[in-house]
């Protein structure tokens, strides 16, 4: 059998001077900074990976749900029903370790659940996310409690050495457990879906479902397996929310995380390490808006005007860089052939 | 076919338990405690006789025990009961649409006070005042554009609330840069909180440096973001500043809650004493910026009572809760310096520098 097209690996020949510049460019403009600043520099930097987890990791679900051909727009309700019984399983037994499993598992259900909807009901599969979404916020609504306390959230665990390295120590070597594995957990992505057996099963189903049938893959068995891991990456952004980053819960806490995830997984082209440039450029620009607001007073005055700006206006910016960046640098965002069809033998 | 069916009734379901996310509202008021059937006390069904005075309390949605705005009310009320001999009772609102279903069943058993929590209540308040001259109206944390001669708007100066957390955090930081996490400056009360807690660390410090962030969202997201809260607390922390004033609802308890998972950073809270409501926040809580609403509401019924009813707005009073645990480590020359300010801000020798 010839594979051809984007189930093969990317094409690797080509060199992406584009995507170097920017990023090179970026990196000279931290340096800069560092030199000026060291402390707001790297607070920011360790702000730009906080705010980039539940992104990632939302679009990391994204990615194995959609790659077998399964769209996924109920990863925010995911991460929310995960967020609260992550909570509530904190809250019951005290153990942030099985409070982040049980997230862990409820992922799983909601994943199965959307699977059912999906791939064995055949019902049209952004309604089925549609209805996750509403679920999520109408029971977590009206389940939650006032005046449910926790004894504790995860706290940063710094490696030994490599956290005292500057910049990239602070930054990369002194998080709390789920930011840590998130960062394993894009190299995983990408290894499982570009470098395994199963992975090429997975984009098969995903591009050709009906050719990656005559040679024995079980179409609809690698779907629900994939949209299970995914509801679990999205289970993991939840307990993230509530057990890592708030230590607490709230009505609507995603506040559209979700979503942005779905975004950040086409800026990524469906794939991890596209999806995570993505992320940390929406978390880079939110710690920006941040420190702008923080450093209104200090500013020179050639850029006074920066901190006159309202909030909300700086707020955007993430928005936009979102939109420029998927208008102007990604060029053509092609989504896996066969997302959305329902797979029936002939 | 029976795939189908399956699906119809799993949809069912689903949409039966979305549909209970709406909350029904629970229009019955609870029997109050004061009127039991002892035939010398006056009881709810003499409250059209103009000797009984009747007050009702109408909850923003959530309940009477939620240890902020609705409790600290329902307190003043109360004590209306024991030192007025006032007939009280309340009905809890479940949703925002039936705040004028909810003040209008007071209306009808005769209630010549009633009492509505929350700025959200202020336009069904206005409209039943209207409707009804006859009955005073206390809306806690309303302002009024205009004055309705039966309604009286319970608001507070949280700039000077916000000064005298200025102060306390300027004296009790070590870097010489604190913080503020802020709901938007979308609602007034807030900037007011922002300005003020900046003027007031500026008064007793004055190269202090205040950075202070305001949520970039909308009203709907500004004030229950507790993410965004902790991230822009952790940011703060990470560039220096070692106290965090948390403002925003729960936007403002997710900064108090990450500044408590950091050692040597203190944190104030907002409105109510935090301490009460927010325990996971102890371990930094040194105080809260206090909005003193059971003594307003107490003050405006006793007015109500004397014929003396204040209609427009009435500014309640506003302070710094108790230090609690934290109270061997303040110094006594800061509790002086701040009760100092307080009695400045009070005789009006002292300005926050707030200007609406």
């Amino acid at each position: 059998m010839r594979i051809t097209g984007s189930i093969a690996r990317p094409a690797a020949a080509r060199i992406p001077w584009l995507t170097i510049g920017v990023w090179g460019a970026l990196a000279i403009l931290v340096l800069i900074a560092y030199m000026r600043a060291p402390q707001a520099t790297t607070a920011v930097l360790t702000s730009t990976i906080r705010q980039s987890t539940p992104i990632i990791l939302g679009a990391l679900a994204g990615i194995m749900c959609e790659r077998s051909g399964v769209i996924n727009i109920g990863i925010e309700g995911m991460m929310l029903i995960s967020a609260f019984l992550g909570f509530l399983f904190n809250v019951w037994t005290g153990d942030l370790f099985l409070a982040t499993l049980g997230a862990l598992l409820v992922g799983a259900a909601v994943g199965a659940f959307h699977a059912l909807m999906s791939i064995t009901l055949k019902v049209d599969q952004i309604i089925a996310g549609t209805v996750i979404n509403i679920l999520a916020i109408g029971t977590t609504g009206y389940f939650y409690q006032q005046g449910l306390t926790t004894r504790g959230k995860l706290t940063p665990v710094s490696i030994p050495f490599l956290a005292d390295i500057p910049i990239i120590g602070p930054v990369f070597f002194s998080n709390p457990p789920i930011t840590y594995a998130s960062l394993i957990l894009i190299v995983v992505v990408h290894v499982l879906l570009f470098r395994t057996a199963w992975g090429l099963r997975t984009r098969a189903v995903g591009e050709h479902p009906a050719a990656a049938d005559t040679v024995g893959i079980a179409v609809n068995r690698v779907r629900y397996i994939n949209v299970i891991i995914g509801g679990m990456l999205a289970g993991l952004a939840g307990a993230f929310l509530t057990l890592e980053s708030v230590g607490s819960f709230e009505r609507n806490m995603t506040n559209g995380r979700g979503f942005v995830s779905l975004a950040v997984m086409i800026f990524g082209k469906w794939t991890p390490f596209g999806a995570w440039g993505g992320s940390l450029l929406f978390g880079f620009a939110n710690a920006l808006q941040s420190q702008i607001q923080f450093l209104k007073n200090q500013l020179p005055s050639w850029l006074a005007w920066i901190g006159d700006l309202p909030p909300q206006f700086i707020g955007m910016l993430p928005y936009v860089l979102t939109i420029a960046v998927l208008a102007g640098f990604v060029g053509r965002a092609r989504p896996p052939a066969a997302i959305g069809k329902v797979y029936e033998k002939e | 076919m029976q795939k189908s069916l399956l699906f119809i009734t799993l949809l069912l379901v689903v949409a039966l338990i979305a549909a209970c996310g709406g909350q029904q509202a629970s229009t019955q008021p609870t029997t109050a405690p004061a009127a039991t059937t002892v035939p010398s006390q006056p009881a709810e069904a003499d409250c059209p006789k103009p000797e009984v005075l009747c007050v009702g309390l109408v909850t923003d949605v959530g309940e009477v025990d939620d240890k902020s705005f609705n409790q600290s009310a329902w307190e003043g009320v109360k004590r209306a009961e024991r030192e007025l001999g006032a007939i009280v009772n309340y009905v809890e609102t479940k949703d925002a649409k039936d705040y004028a279903a909810n003040i209008g069943l007071f209306i009808e058993k005769g209630y010549d006070v009633i009492v509505t929590v929350g700025f959200a209540l202020g336009e069904a308040t206005i409209e039943a005042a209207k409707a009804h001259p006859e009955v005073k109206f206390i809306g806690v944390d309303q302002f009024q554009a205009e004055v309705v001669p039966n309604v009286a708007g319970l608001i507070f100066a949280e700039d000077k609330a916000g000064f005298l957390a200025g102060v306390l955090a300027a004296e009790m930081s070590k870097s010489n840069k604190i913080a503020a996490v802020l709901g938007t400056n979308l609602v007034p009360p807030v900037v007011a909180f922002k300005e003020g807690f900046e003027n007031g660390a500026k008064y007793v410090k004055p190269d202090i440096q205040v950075i202070s962030t305001y949520h970039p969202g909308g009203l709907d997201t500004a004030f229950t973001d507790p993410k965004w809260g902790a991230d822009q607390a952790k940011l703060a922390i990470d560039q220096g500043a070692d106290v965090i004033f948390g403002a925003g609802g729960k936007t403002g308890n997710g900064a108090l809650i990450e500044t408590a998972a950091n050692k040597g950073v203190y944190c104030i809270g907002v409105d109510t004493d935090q301490w009460e409501t927010l325990p996971e926040a102890r371990p930094c809580l040194i105080s809260s910026a206090m909005k003193l609403i059971t003594p307003g509401v107490f003050d405006l019924i006793t007015k109500a009572k004397e014929g003396n009813f204040p209609a427009g707005n009435y500014v309640g009073e506003v302070g710094l809760a108790p230090f609690h645990d934290f109270d061997a480590q303040i110094p006594a020359e800061v509790k002086a310096k701040i009760a100092e300010i307080d009695k400045g801000l009070r005789d009006g020798s002292i300005s926050t520098g707030y200007k609406p």
